[in-house]
């Protein structure tokens, strides 16, 4: 028991010390709480009408930064799956960082969510026993149990790791791989019933087909490590922990791969749905094209597009893709293309035009823009003090000792 | 309730024949109608506080919703045969009393020796009634092949005329209508043509709209209309949703290639 | 099923209370038999009980607490009441007698909040003759008047959306038009070309006068489905089909995810994205707990078919509009109502029938 609290102590007293850089950079990510906490006032005081959101389009960029982010969490299974099923040692070592760029990304989904909630102030009507539950029938109740359990999964087998290695025990591999395991099976089981949430609904014929999971997971699989990719070179150049060129190598690969499948579903989703196009596709005409002279969302397809190419074409030439000082931008823009088109590009055509075939436009006010920038920063600031605790315990910098 | 209620008086005092009762009663009246303009018109009045007898649309006049379905109506009395309903739970709102001329004309005019009595039911040049008969000589109701008679009672004017020379109230205008339009009249009677307001059950207490609420028999080709109601004002359009400042892009019908190509180059 | 007449039971007691103001309409005299268990008239005793029982402490102190107090003590019980559909018939007495208190005080008026349960025997169905709709919107107006929906330029709800559709056209002149060769698009662009064919409604058409010669018009409203997807999809199950058909909400359970809206096939449920704007003088003060009752930012709300009316056998508000005549309601079990003449005699189809939501809403042509 005094190993666990003395722990906590030296872990929350490690990760609130940095040099300027450190306090920099979370005085940076903090600035954006500002306009954060005014937006959640407005919000909760005059309700959702302070955001661009309307009974036509309904839902907006806080669902889509929403279903991203439960890709970027699923993401995260790119780090420790090589790690532990292919015995891959560059990852193994780094494993928990992966883990911990989990929770931070679960724990900006649900911010996402509850500001998404016109009704925030009622979410106990969800919770067993004193509310109600519509489990199985409702795929939202479904969406709220994998990512629950998958936060504390990732929460359990991170923390459980670094205590151990904090204390210096050995881990009991009897209870750390069943685990791992199961975290790595759940993550895929986020990402997928999050596109279930949305394409096991028929009045949105956009999103009514069965590729959905498929393409949820692929490009999840590319933003992660993208992003993995992009913390993980950071980290080498500023911390003491040296991660691998090979574990980064292999990511990179993997960003490959599956952008590969992602561009292969995109494209053959235009082909079928424009090749002879119906009801199914006016949602997508108005993305690439715009259609009835509203086009607000062209411009985002096409950069989307541009960004994903761009990115997929570098990365397959070796030399670029070993070239540390460009692979990070590379990531950042594919990261970026990958937000655009599963935010804006997937969710919002989804609405447009509405079941009765209303073509309207939707723009976030600056309110709904500064809410989702707090929310990343937030996040952010999550995933740096728990990456920064992590190292420092990776680092042997945080060890108990009597 | 009076039979002369105000909106009679006002019609009266419109028509400039009569004098009755204070006009200063009228100076604040709200008059909205019912189903179609010209025909049943109803006064807004509170039944009680708070609760008023009609709400009215403010652009139109149209009458949106009844506080009291049954307001100024009576028993529809004897309906025709086949017809589903329980006696006195058929109410109909008496016309008879709004008809600016009714009262007058079975006894000013048409008092069965001025003007002489002429059963000639060919179409020709009317004197009177142009102004409630628009195209009277070139009569669009039947294609030319009805007449003022076929209707109306030919010495008693403020009766209608069935196939065997009966009189037909104007408060039953089905009686006469049902002569030749069949179907609709079965569809009416069964109440799945028409209107009716009050309650649901197929048993219960409604007011029935006849056909002239609803109809204009005078001037079925008005506008530009393909319908049998008579063109309106509608109501007015839900607002804009945010994000979209004008209705342009709902004018692309058909949605062709190069109606597209137009639209861009903002010639539609 | 001769027996199908609803026994105006709530009218009937409230015409007995001493300060019924707002029930005038009355049908003729129905001898009733008004000791159903879960009746308007048991409520009517728990409600002047309420005061002395100790069933919800939080509910007894709003109601013997000064008026000051009323609106903030009432709020703070609904706000911890449960899921209407599991209240038993006192917590649903004194969640109503909260919400009558509450809405007087507000609204600066007597409003009764009735909670009268489906009749057995009936299944509410409606038909919609699309021919002779002429697009006026009456009803999309009178569903206002009768729903105490939000209104005013900065969130206006409607229930009802008329959508105009061109007839469409095919001319002479477009015989030449397209490639290849002589081969005429009459839609445009080329035999190889996409061109949506589908003729999308116009919402927002606001011509000088309807009905217009060359459109049709659609009225689109919830169509209370048998197979409702919105249903389903609730978290927290605040939607529901109740047995006489029409799907409600509870206003106090919704947590106002959405995720109905996005189920809807017929987007026919909308949200209070803000503060619901209703003025006092044009409140309907006779109210349904799951009908048109003043709702709550954040929250979903629908038709319901007039739940407030029906339950008490009146028509539907837009039903009793229409100048036409083309909305036709009644009790689908009963083979003489009128919405069943129609199934029987007229052809009839569903809005989206392959989604199958199998809606008891049915379009009509003569």
């Amino acid at each position: 028991m005094n190993v666990m609290i003395k722990f906590v102590l030296d872990y929350l007293g490690y990760i609130i010390r940095g040099d300027k850089k450190y306090y920099l950079w979370l005085g940076f990510l903090a600035l954006f709480i500002i306009p954060w906490l005014y937006g959640n006032f407005m919000q909760l005081k005059y309700g959702m009408i302070v955001t661009g959101l309307t009974d036509q389009v309904s839902w907006g960029l806080y669902l889509a930064n929403f279903v991203f982010l439960v890709g970027v969490a699923a993401g995260a299974v790119t780090v420790v799956f090589p790690a532990y099923v292919y015995k891959f040692e560059p990852l193994h070592k780094v494993s928990v960082l992966g883990e911990m760029l989990a929770v931070a990304s679960v724990v900006m989904c649900l911010l996402f969510v509850l500001m998404h909630m016109g009704r925030p102030d009622r979410l106990w009507h969800m919770i067993p026993v004193i509310g109600i539950y519509n489990f199985p029938h409702s795929m939202l109740t479904w969406d709220v149990l994998v990512l629950t359990v998958y936060l504390f999964l990732n929460l359990i087998g991170g923390f459980y790791f670094l205590y151990k290695k904090y204390a210096g025990e050995p881990l009991n591999n009897k209870f750390y791989l069943p685990v791992i395991f199961i975290a790595i099976g759940w993550a895929i089981s986020i990402h997928t019933v999050t596109a279930f949430l949305i394409n096991t609904m028929p009045a949105r014929p956009m999103w009514h087909h069965g590729m959905m999971p498929i393409r949820f997971i692929s490009t999840a699989f590319a933003a992660g490590p993208a992003l993995i990719i992009i913390v993980f070179l950071t980290i080498r150049k500023n911390t003491a922990l040296w991660i691998e060129d090979k574990a980064i190598d292999l990511l990179s690969t993997i960003v490959v791969a599956c952008l590969t499948i992602a561009l292969f579903l995109t494209m053959s989703e235009v082909v079928t749905e424009l090749y002879h196009p119906t009801e199914h596709s006016a949602g997508l005409q108005y993305l690439i094209l715009g259609k009835h002279g509203l086009e607000n969302l062209v411009p985002f397809f096409w950069g989307s597009l541009v960004a994903m190419v761009l990115g997929w074409v570098l990365l397959m030439i070796p030399s670029i893709r070993k070239n540390y000082n460009v692979l990070s931008f590379i990531c950042a823009m594919l990261f970026l293309g990958i937000w655009i088109e599963k935010g804006m590009g997937l969710l919002i055509p989804g609405s447009i035009p509405t079941p009765i075939g209303e073509f309207t436009q939707y723009s976030p006010t600056l309110l709904e823009i500064g809410n989702c920038l707090g929310n990343w920063a937030i996040g952010f600031i999550i995933m740096t003090l728990l990456l920064k605790g992590a190292i420092g315990i990776l680092l042997g910098d945080v060890k108990y000792s009597k | 309730m009076n039979k002369f209620n105000l909106g009679t008086l006002k019609m009266f005092l419109v028509a400039g024949v009569v004098m009755l009762g204070a006009p200063d009663a009228f100076s604040e009246e709200v008059v909205c109608f019912e189903s179609r303009k010209g025909a049943s018109e109803v006064t807004k009045k509170d039944i009680s506080e708070g609760w008023p007898n009609v709400k009215c649309s403010p652009k139109t006049g149209a009458v949106l919703w009844w506080g009291d379905p049954f307001d100024g109506t009576q028993p529809m009395g004897e309906m025709p045969i086949e017809a589903d309903y329980l006696k006195g739970e058929a109410v109909v709102k008496p016309r008879t009393g709004k008809l600016a001329l009714y009262a007058i004309c079975g006894v000013a005019c048409h008092n069965g020796t001025f003007p002489v009595k002429n059963d000639d039911r060919n179409p020709r040049t009317l004197i009177m009634h142009q102004d409630v008969v628009p195209d009277a000589m070139n009569l669009q109701h039947g294609r030319g092949g009805i007449w003022c008679l076929d209707c109306h009672h030919s010495d008693k004017r403020n009766k209608l005329v069935d196939n065997f020379g009966n009189e037909i109230s104007f408060d039953q205008s089905q009686k006469l209508c049902g002569k030749c339009h069949g179907p609709v009249y079965r569809d009416w009677r069964d109440g799945i043509h028409g209107k009716r307001i009050g309650e649901w059950a197929s048993d219960g207490k409604k007011r029935w709209f006849v056909c002239t609420e609803c109809h204009n028999p005078h001037d079925v080709q008005q506008g530009e209309r393909n319908r049998g109601f008579a063109q309106l004002h509608p109501e007015p359009a839900p607002i804009l949703p945010k994000g979209i400042y004008n209705k342009d892009h709902e004018q692309h019908h058909g949605s062709g290639a190069n109606k597209e190509d137009a639209v861009e180059s903002g010639d539609h | 099923m001769s027996d199908t007449k609803i026994p105006l039971v709530d009218i009937t007691t409230r015409a007995t209370h001493e300060n019924n103001s707002v029930s005038e309409w009355r049908p003729a005299d129905d001898d009733v038999n008004v000791d159903k268990p879960s009746s308007p008239s048991r409520r009517k005793f728990i409600k002047k009980s309420a005061g002395v029982t100790t069933a919800s402490l939080i509910g007894t102190a709003a109601l013997v607490t000064g008026s000051d107090n009323v609106q903030a003590n009432t709020s703070w019980a609904e706000h911890f009441q449960g899921n209407y559909r599991l209240m038993s018939d006192e917590e649903k007495a004194e969640a109503i007698d909260r919400l009558e208190k509450r809405y007087s005080l507000e609204y600066e008026k007597e409003v009764t909040v009735d909670g009268t349960d489906a009749q057995e025997g009936v299944l509410f169905g409606y038909a919609l003759n699309i021919q002779k709709c002429i697009g006026c919107r009456r009803c999309v107006k009178a569903c206002v008047e009768e729903n105490n929906q939000s209104r005013g330029d900065e969130q206006e709800i409607e229930w009802i959306r008329v959508l105009k559709m061109e007839k469409g056209e095919f001319t002479q002149e477009k015989l030449n038009d397209g490639y290849p060769g002589d081969y005429g698009i009459q839609v445009g662009g080329n035999a190889y070309s996409a061109a949506g064919v589908v003729l999308e409604g116009e919402h927002y058409y606001e011509p000088e006068a309807v009905p217009e010669g060359d459109s049709h018009y659609m009225p689109i409203a919830c169509m209370q489905c048998e197979k409702p997807p919105c249903v389903k999809v609730c978290p927290v199950r605040t939607t529901y089909r109740e047995p006489d058909g029409p799907v409600v909400i509870d206003y106090n359970w919704c947590i106002g995810c959405r995720m109905c809206i996005g189920a809807c096939p017929y987007w026919a449920r909308r949200f209070n994205w803000g503060e619901p704007q209703l003025p006092k003088e044009e409140m309907n003060p006779k109210t349904h707990y799951l009908g048109n009752r003043p709702r709550m930012k954040g929250v979903v709300e629908k038709c319901t078919f007039c739940i407030q009316r029906i339950r008490h056998g009146r028509y539907p508000a837009c039903v009793e509009v229409c100048p036409v005549g083309a909305r036709k309601f009644g009790n689908l079990l009963d083979p003489n109502s009128e919405v069943r003449r129609v199934l029987d005699r007229k052809r009839v189809f569903r809005l989206k029938a392959e989604a199958n939501t199998y809606p008891k809403f049915f379009y009509f042509v003569d």
